[in-house]
Order: structure tokens, then C-alpha cells, then sequence
């Protein structure tokens, strides 16, 4: 089955390379994302297990958020289709063929039971990355794709060289994440912590924490919106699925405690960034992923913490996931209206598009963690962890620092939908086309934060603890 | 004799941050090439013939050959010829270098792990130090690349301790190292040289906050 969801994947950008019409490629394109969604519920009905393929399992951790991304990848194709209409037919082909090769690389990356494996399928996420962020073809483009790949490459090879550490360790014995927490258990904890340092640096550039987050703002930024919702969180989940089945090698050792004490300190960083860049910042696009460095801070903050904060990190993701994507989406539409994005010169977007603007605030304040948000149950756990661990400084200090988000973060949202501006965009159609899907988005992080059914509860507390 | 390779690669580290001229970089990676192709015959004679031969091959004709002559075109076509503007002197980034370098020594003294060969290890740490200090330090972006090529010299130096039992790993980094170099040495050759002659870093400043 999974190996047919490759095949399907190559098959449909190699058809996309080849479609000689717009039309062509849309129907391409709209086959590959069904058959994802496809994929993804037949994967929840049919529980989890082993797959065909030596180096996949079909875990609750994969399946997770292979189905998140099944959610927002047909989404930000289809504001893609929208929001590219002056691209010749050739950039189009590249960049839905591109897309595609993300989503299977992804794809690759949650299914993936082997260090090496995942490795090599993050690897492959550069490859794509890069060419979508070389869409536009202009100087920031280039300058965007340059510092991309040049980071990216640096970090996958620091990367590597903890892969390595780990394959040292092992002895020749297989590099499956099960493999490695009973060689773990036994090895030198000094080894451990270089290769847990290696990991969580260089995927820390696909996470978008410290200390290589800059690389995943700057490309956000160059970026087209559409391609920014699936970077800033579909492509950062990876990152964190990646770091999340290591930590789980480091539990079985003696320096799970300094490994999580890494994670705090790396997301207590990031979120200190988020904070203070929130505010210096001009540009919408980075605003918001400077937000997203800032909920994988506190993410990464309580997969340190353990406990029941694991499970809290694992919902503030997911709830991430589909909050961020909603508020990039939307962000596509203001931004193309106002023709940039320009916080000083973004305001009155409640008289250029009302629902758009409700959006935003909606969106906003669910991604402050208001209640019924599910990122407010997250950070609850979180806040709770620390308190019972008496962990007082690092509460206070990240309390003291959302408190700094919130303010910067509702202070944009404000300014861009009442802010008194010179130039005012016409007054756009509400487009129930594009707007019902950024509504399906907040609703599902509602269906995460209020109703939370039984079985999901459950799947994500199997995800914090299923090893 | 495959301790001789080793100081002789620990040599070329060395003299990474003392050197100026572009066309010594290109020196020092082509030989690196030369000497990670000496090592891998030493190290890896148990290997299957065939991926003995793939490794020989990667690292002879592509890091000892190609991409000392894709450099050296790039030095000609763009006409940079030296750190003109160096983010700091000599000096500094051979004092940082041999901190890097007893650094390196130190944890791979305090590791002392029987399960990995304790050279390669303190070698690959000491070539990935000196390409971070090479990013970090030098603002043309020429040096960069170098400094990354460094880098991954370092972990394909590596990957060769835990190749004997994992040969998988090592083709893994052969991968690492023709995709990525490929793909970068490509932006740079074709986008980034085309438009920006005799570039530095913090020409680069069209994205920021």
C-alpha cells in the first residue's frame, strides 16, 4: 500500500512535468491529493501495522500526521491554483510537481521506523523546498533558495554525522528507532549526548526551532503564501517526527534527563526569538513564521518536560498545524489583494474582505491559545508539567515571554484588519470557493480543542506513548 | 600508513584558515579528495569489490576531481582570487582552528569508546569545526562553499570508521555528498555567480525582518 502511494506520487509529478495544459495539471494534481485523503482514511480504518516495505511502519505517530497533511495539502493546492495566475504553464508544472514531491517525501518521513531512512527522506524535503522556493525566479528568490539549501545542507550534514554516531553504536545491527533504544541503553552516555546534539541541531532547520530556525522564515518569505502553509507546517512537522522518535532512543538512557533539559533549552530559545521577532518584523509572511518558531519552542518545551507534557506537545502541533495553514492561507489573499506584505502598510481589511478579516481574528486568537483553542489545553498541560515538576524559573520566563507574543501577535492582527491605511484595496468578493476550506481548517481545530472524540484522544496519547 | 593519511588530513585543516587564496582552497579540497580515496582503500579492503569500487570512484573522480575543477572554473569565470574581505584576520581563525582542534582531542579523549575508531571520530569533529569556522569567519560566499565541502569531507571521513560494518552508511554519504554538491555547486555555478560577480555574504541581505 505504501509503496503504491510512492509510485502514485512519481507517477503524478512525472504527468504534471508532461501535461501540456493548465487543465491537464489540475486534474492531475486533484487525483494525486484525493488519493492521499484516500490513503490516509484508509490507513486510520484499517488501525496501524506493519507495511510492505522493510523500513516504514504504519504507526500511530505517522499516521497522525500523514492525516494532518492530507488535510492541508489539497487546501493550499487549491489556493495555489488561485493565487498563481501570472506564472507561465512551465513554473506552474514545476511547482505542482514539486509540491507533490514534498508531500511523498513527507510522507517518507512520519512512516519512516529507521534513523538512516529518515534521514534520507528529510533530505529529499530540501530538494523540494528549494525549487519551490525558487518559484518567482527573481533576486530574493534566489538569495531565499541559496540560503536554503546552503543551511539546510549544513545542518542534514551535522545531521548525519549523529546518524552516524548512532550506526556506531548499534554495531552493525539495524538503525530502526527500536533497534537503537536497546544498543542505546548500554552506550557510552557521553556518545549519546554528541549524537542527540548532532540530531536536534541539524533538524532543528526543518523544525523551524533554534538554533537554525532563520532558514525557515527566510523561505516562508520568498516562498508563494500557498507553498508557506505547507512549509511552516506540514514540512516543520517532519522535523519535529524526526526529533520526536529520537528523544524517544534517549528515554531508555542514562541522559534522557540531560536530553530533554537540550530540548528545553533549544524551545525556551525559540520561543524568546518568536517573541522578540514578532515585533521587529515588517513582513507579514515572516511575522507569521516567526510565530510558528514559537509554538515548536513550546512544543520542543514540553516534549523535554515528558510526562503528560509530551502528549500536550504532540496536540500543540496538530493544533498548529491546522491554525498556521488557515492564517497563511488567508494571509495569501490579503497579501495578493494589497499586492505585498507590509505590516506598516497592511490596515481596513475588515471593509476590503469582512469574512477574511474574521478569519484572521478568529484564527489569531485560537493560535494565542484562547479557549476553546486546542493549543490552550496544550499549554495548560505544559504550564502544569512544569509547575509539578517545580520547574518555577522556566515557567515564569515562558509565561513572561507568551505574554510578549500575544501582545506583538494581536497587535498585527489588529493593525491588519482596522489599521487606517492610505492605499485600500477594492472591496474583494467574499469567495465562499476559498473561503469555505480556511473554514474547514478552523473547524477542525475546534473538533482538536472543544469536541476531542474518544479515539482521538486516544491515537494522540498513543503517539506520546506508544514506544 | 593510514596514519600518515589521517595527519596529513589533519594538516590540510590546518592550514584551511591560514591560507587567503581561493586557488589554495581548491588545492586543499582536491587533495582532501586524494587522501579520503587513500583512506578508503586502507580501511575498507573487506568490502565487496563493487562497492569498494563505488566508493574509490566518489571519491577519486568526484571530490578529487570534478569538483576541484567545477571551483577552479568558478575562480576563472568570476575572477575572485582571495579573501579580500575577510571577516577577521589570519591570526584569529588560526586560533580558533587549534581550539577547534584541542576541542576535538578533549571529548574524544573523555569518549574513548571502544565501540568506534577514536581517530577518525576526533578527525571528522575537528574537519567539522573547521568548516563551520570557515562559514562563520570568511564573508565570501566562494568560502563558504569550501567550508561546507569541508564539512562534508568530515562526515564522509566518518562514515568510513562504522563503514566496515555498515557499508549502507557510506553510500548513504556518497549520496549526501554528489546530490548535495551537485545541487549546490550548480546554484552557485549557474544562478548565484551568473548574477552576483565577486559576491559576499552581506550582499545578501534582500530577505530580512
Amino acid at each position: 500500500m505504501l509503496l503504491a502511494c510512492f509510485i502514485i506520487a512519481v507517477i503524478s509529478a512525472a504527468g504534471v512535468f508532461a501535461a501540456r495544459t493548465d487543465g491537464m495539471l489540475k486534474w492531475l494534481c486533484s487525483g494525486f491529493y484525493l488519493l492521499q485523503t484516500a490513503f490516509a482514511v484508509y490507513i486510520i480504518a484499517a488501525g496501524t501495522g506493519e507495511t510492505e516495505l522493510l523500513f516504514f511502519t504504519f504507526d500511530r505517530t505517522g499516521v497522525l500526521f500523514h492525516a494532518l497533511m492530507a488535510v492541508v495539502s489539497p487546501v493550499a493546492f487549491g489556493y495555489s491554483l488561485w493565487y498563481l495566475d501570472r506564472e507561465t504553464h512551465v513554473q506552474k508544472q514545476l511547482y505542482h510537481a514539486l509540491f507533490i514531491l514534498l508531500c511523498a517525501s513527507l510522507t517518507g518521513v512520519y512512516y519512516s521506523n529507521n534513523i538512516a531512512v529518515t534521514w534520507i527522506f528529510l533530505e529529499a524535503t530540501t530538494l523540494c523546498t528549494a525549487g519551490i522556493i525558487y518559484h518567482r525566479r527573481t533576486q530574493r528568490s534566489l538569495e531565499a533558495t541559496w540560503k536554503y539549501i546552503f543551511v539546510c545542507s549544513v545542518g542534514i550534514a551535522i545531521a548525519y554525522l549523529g546518524v552516524l554516531l548512532f550506526g556506531g553504536l548499534s554495531h552493525g545491527a539495524d538503525l530502526s528507532y527500536a533497534g537503537l533504544a536497546e544498543s542505546a541503553a548500554k552506550a557510552n552516555p557521553l556518545f549519546l549526548q554528541l549524537a542527540f546534539v548532532f540530531i536536534v541541531a541539524g533538524y532543528s532547520c526543518k523544525m523551524e526551532v533554534f538554533p537554525l530556525y532563520t532558514i525557515g522564515v527566510d523561505a516562508n518569505m520568498a516562498a508563494p503564501a500557498p507553498a508557506s502553509a505547507l512549509i511552516s507546517t506540514v514540512l516543520v512537522n517532519g522535523g519535529f517526527v524526526s526529533i520526536l522518535r529520537v528523544y524517544r532512543v534517549m528515554e531508555s538512557t542514562a541522559v534522557s534527563q540531560w536530553a530533554g533539559n537540550v530540548l528545553i533549552v533549544a524551545g525556551l530559545i525559540s520561543v524568546l526569538t518568536g517573541a522578540v521577532f514578532m515585533r521587529r518584523t515588517n513582513h507579514f509572511k515572516r511575522f507569521l513564521s516567526y510565530s510558528t518558531v514559537e509554538n515548536m519552542g513550546i512544543a520542543l518545551i514540553g516534549l523535554g518536560l515528558g510526562g503528560f507534557a509530551v502528549f500536550a506537545a504532540v496536540l500543540h502541533v496538530a493544533g498548529h498545524t491546522v491554525l498556521k495553514s488557515a492564517m497563511f492561507l488567508q494571509a495569501s489573499r490579503a497579501g495578493k489583494s494589497f499586492g505585498h506584505y507590509q505590516v506598516k502598510r497592511l490596515g481596513s481589511y475588515i471593509n476590503v474582505n469582512r469574512p477574511g478579516a474574521v478569519v484572521f481574528m478568529v484564527a489569531g486568537l485560537l493560535l494565542l491559545a484562547f479557549p476553546p483553542s486546542p493549543l490552550f489545553i496544550s499549554e495548560i498541560v505544559i504550564f502544569r508539567e512544569m509547575a509539578m515538576q517545580e520547574k518555577w524559573i522556566l515557567l515564569a520566563v515562558t509565561v513572561l515571554l507568551l505574554c510578549s507574543v500575544m501582545y506583538n501577535f494581536a497587535r498585527n492582527i489588529v493593525r491588519l484588519c482596522y489599521n487606517h491605511v492610505r492605499a485600500v484595496p477594492p472591496v474583494e468578493k467574499p469567495g465562499y470557493g476559498l473561503l469555505v476550506p480556511v473554514l474547514v481548517l478552523i473547524a477542525a481545530a475546534f473538533v482538536l480543542g472543544v469536541w476531542q472524540p474518544e479515539w482521538l484522544t486516544v491515537w494522540i496519547k498513543g503517539v506520546a506513548g506508544q514506544y | 600508513m593510514l596514519l600518515a593519511l589521517i595527519i596529513l588530513y589533519v594538516v590540510t585543516l590546518v592550514y584551511l584558515p591560514i591560507t587567503e587564496r581561493f586557488r589554495n582552497y581548491t588545492i586543499i579540497i582536491a587533495l582532501q579528495g586524494w587522501i579520503l580515496m587513500g583512506i578508503a582503500m586502507l580501511r575498507l579492503h573487506t568490502l565487496d569489490l563493487w562497492e569498494m569500487a563505488f566508493v574509490v570512484a566518489e571519491t577519486l573522480v568526484f571530490k578529487a576531481i570534478i569538483v576541484p575543477v567545477i571551483l577552479m572554473r568558478t575562480i576563472s569565470r568570476t575572477g575572485i582570487n582571495r579573501i579580500a574581505a575577510s571577516g577577521k584576520s589570519q591570526f584569529n581563525a588560526l586560533v580558533l582552528s587549534i581550539a577547534a582542534l584541542t576541542a576535538s582531542i578533549i571529548v574524544t579523549y573523555y569518549i574513548a569508546d571502544p565501540t568506534i575508531d577514536m581517530v577518525f571520530f576526533g578527525v571528522s569533529l575537528y574537519a567539522l569545526l573547521s568548516g563551520l569556522i570557515l562559514i562563520t569567519l570568511r564573508k565570501r560566499i566562494f568560502s563558504h562553499m569550501v567550508g561546507f565541502l569541508v564539512l562534508e569531507n568530515g562526515v564522509f571521513l566518518f562514515s568510513m570508521a562504522v563503514g566496515v560494518e555498515l557499508p549502507a552508511l557510506i553510500n548513504i554519504a556518497i549520496m549526501l555528498d554528489i546530490l548535495i554538491s551537485v545541487l549546490m555547486l550548480g546554484v552557485f555555478l549557474t544562478k548565484i555567480g551568473g548574477s552576483m560577480k565577486n559576491i559576499d555574504s552581506d550582499k545578501l541581505t534582500m530577505i530580512k525582518d
